[in-house]
Parts: structure tokens; C-alpha cells; sequence
């Protein structure tokens, strides 16, 4: 346990920086917590960090004591509406790596334009819950060897980044698939939340793109929801991901808000 | 309510999500805070939405502001 004293904190009350565990750490003024240091690894690799103080001062503390016994790069994710949060990781070294938009999707066909679709010729639409595990897999891995290959896949959410087994398909029971010729070519995953089911994933084959799979592949997913009397779904969009961005705007999706994810080298 | 090593900490109800990232949060005894929400929560993506039961933790310093630790299954 390190543990370190300062005054540099709440009223001239000292504060102390204890790491009271490999992944935590605590501020202490007056024998009451007052902030506390948490680190997250991701099964990328990358270490994600956050803070939570009453006081910037602390913050400050804490992120120094974190930042000095801590490998680079670091990680953090804050809502860009909170900008007092975004200028504390900031000042503290951090710098902006990538923007997350968060799309409210609506799920009325009459909304979306999604009614009418059909699927593209010779692909079917298997239903959420009705895929075969193993070709999901198979798909699971074919699109990740192919994202891999360009854009990676640190810019995609936190639960499809590679696991032990190679594999992020966990839970194929959240998974609609469109398949072509005998061989799943595309794949959604909804997260069934009461509240607003979340659209964690959509990819397709890079071979199948641009024939309107993505598109129909969110046309059953969406309409399936609002036929269960839910109105919207959430999504969370990569800003460069110009493809995404389109698909989701163009069923009327609206942003509702940003994630930044910061990094300190 | 229980007091922790952390604070006090209280069940409470989202009322509103504001626009800086804070939550007006109702809490069991009627009061109101303005909340943000722990990094543990935003950094596993979890959201909150209004009508949410949350666990509060108030601030020591100002009794009228909160964090939101924890977002129970409703």
C-alpha cells in the first residue's frame, strides 16, 4: 500500500493518496473519503482509468499518484457534455483520441422509411435469437480478421473487443443474421434492455458491402422491437465511421449526446 | 440510508437528464440533487434514463449535489 501526504486538497485539510488495492485508490482528508482512483483493463490490453473527487484539487492528486505508478498509454471516457471532467483529464495530461456519437433510434417503420424494405436479392434475415451459433461464430471471426486488417478494432465498443477465445459472440441469443448462399454474411446484436435496447454491433462481410444487408438487417430489428411497443433504441457511432453514421441517419436516428475517449501517452 | 466510508448514500429516482451530464435525481425522502454520474458508470457505458432507481452518493461539501454510483434493474 503506498501512501502519500499533501495539503494540497479541501480547505488546507491534508489529503493522502493511498493505493489501497492493485486496481484502487483513495483520497483521504480528515479520515473521510474525499476521492477515489479506479483502473479498468480491457481485454485489448488497454487500462482505463477513472476519478471521482469533490474537488479538482483532488482530482489532481489522485491522477498524479495514478499517472506515476502506471504504464502508458491511459485510457479514459468522459460525455463531452461534462466539461469540467473533460478540462480536469486534461489538465492532467490527457488528450482527445476519438468522438462516440449516441443516436436515439426511432423504431416506427412510418419513421425509419424502413417499411417497405425488402432484403437484398438471394439474403434472408434470420430473426434475433434464431441463428446457429456456430456459423455466428464463424462470421464473428471472418469480420473481425477483416477489421483487423484496416481499421482496428480499438474504436469499436468495449464488448466486442477480442476475449480469450477470439471470439466476442457471447450471448448469440442477441444476434439477427442475414445470410446468403448457406453462409451468414452480416450480423446485428440488440441488446434487449427494457428501458431502450441498445444496437451494440451491425458488420457485414466487406465483400457484401454497399447491396443494403446493414440496412436490412436494421429494418428486422427495428420493426421487431416497435412490434414488441418500443419506441426507440440506442446506438453508439465511431464520428469516423462515415458509413455507420449515414446508415443510422438515414432511418432519422438523432444525436443525442457524445462519449470522448481520451488518452495520455 | 446508510453512511459509508464514502458518504452518505441514498436510493433516489432520475427525474430528469440535464444538459452538462447531470441527472436531477429525487430521492427517497423527497429531496432533490443535481447528480453526475460515477466514472465506474460511464466508463462501462451504462446510461441513465429518467424514471431510473440510482444509488446517490451526496456530496460531504454540498447536500443539494450527488453521484450517481449504481443504476438498479428496475
Amino acid at each position: 500500500m503506498n501512501t502519500e501526504n499533501s495539503t494540497a486538497g479541501t480547505s488546507d485539510h491534508p489529503v493522502v493518496i493511498t493505493r489501497i488495492a492493485e486496481r484502487e485508490w483513495q483520497a483521504l482528508a480528515d479520515d473521510q473519503v474525499v476521492g477515489c482512483g479506479d483502473v479498468s483493463p480491457r481485454p485489448d490490453g488497454r487500462v482505463f482509468l477513472s476519478i471521482d473527487a469533490w474537488h479538482d484539487a483532488v482530482f489532481d492528486r489522485l491522477a498524479a499518484a495514478m499517472l506515476a505508478e502506471l504504464p502508458r498509454p491511459l485510457y479514459t471516457v468522459v460525455d463531452e457534455a461534462d466539461r469540467d471532467l473533460t478540462s480536469n483529464w486534461e489538465r492532467v495530461g490527457f488528450t482527445v483520441r476519438r468522438r462516440e456519437w449516441e443516436y436515439v433510434v426511432p423504431t416506427d417503420p412510418q419513421v425509419t422509411g424502413l417499411d417497405a424494405l425488402q432484403p437484398p436479392s438471394g439474403v434472408t434475415i434470420v430473426l434475433v435469437g434464431e441463428a446457429e451459433e456456430g456459423p455466428l461464430r464463424a462470421l464473428d471471426r471472418a469480420i473481425r480478421e477483416e477489421v483487423e486488417a484496416t481499421v482496428g478494432w480499438q474504436a469499436m465498443p468495449a464488448e466486442v473487443l477480442p476475449r480469450p477465445l477470439g471470439t466476442t459472440v457471447l450471448y448469440p441469443s442477441k444476434y439477427a443474421v442475414a445470410a446468403q448462399s448457406d453462409q451468414y454474411v452480416g450480423m446485428v446484436r440488440v441488446a434487449p434492455l427494457t428501458r431502450r435496447p441498445r444496437i451494440g454491433l451491425i458488420a457485414v462481410l466487406a465483400d457484401r458491402h454497399r447491396r443494403g444487408i446493414a440496412r436490412a438487417l436494421l429494418a428486422q430489428v427495428l420493426g421487431s422491437l416497435h412490434s414488441s411497443g418500443i419506441e426507440t433504441a440506442s446506438a453508439e457511432v465511431n464520428e469516423s465511421n462515415e458509413a455507420a453514421t449515414a446508415l443510422f441517419e438515414g432511418v432519422g436516428a438523432q444525436r443525442a449526446g457524445s462519449n470522448l475517449e481520451l488518452v495520455c501517452r | 440510508m446508510t453512511k459509508t466510508a464514502g458518504g452518505i448514500e441514498v436510493e433516489g429516482t432520475v427525474l430528469e437528464c440535464l444538459r452538462n451530464a447531470t441527472f436531477t435525481v429525487e430521492l427517497q425522502n423527497g429531496h432533490k440533487v443535481l447528480a453526475h454520474i460515477s466514472g465506474k458508470i460511464r466508463k462501462n457505458y451504462i446510461k441513465i434514463l429518467p424514471f431510473d432507481r440510482v444509488l446517490v452518493e451526496i456530496s460531504p461539501y454540498d447536500l443539494a449535489r450527488g453521484r450517481i454510483l449504481f443504476r438498479y434493474r428496475n
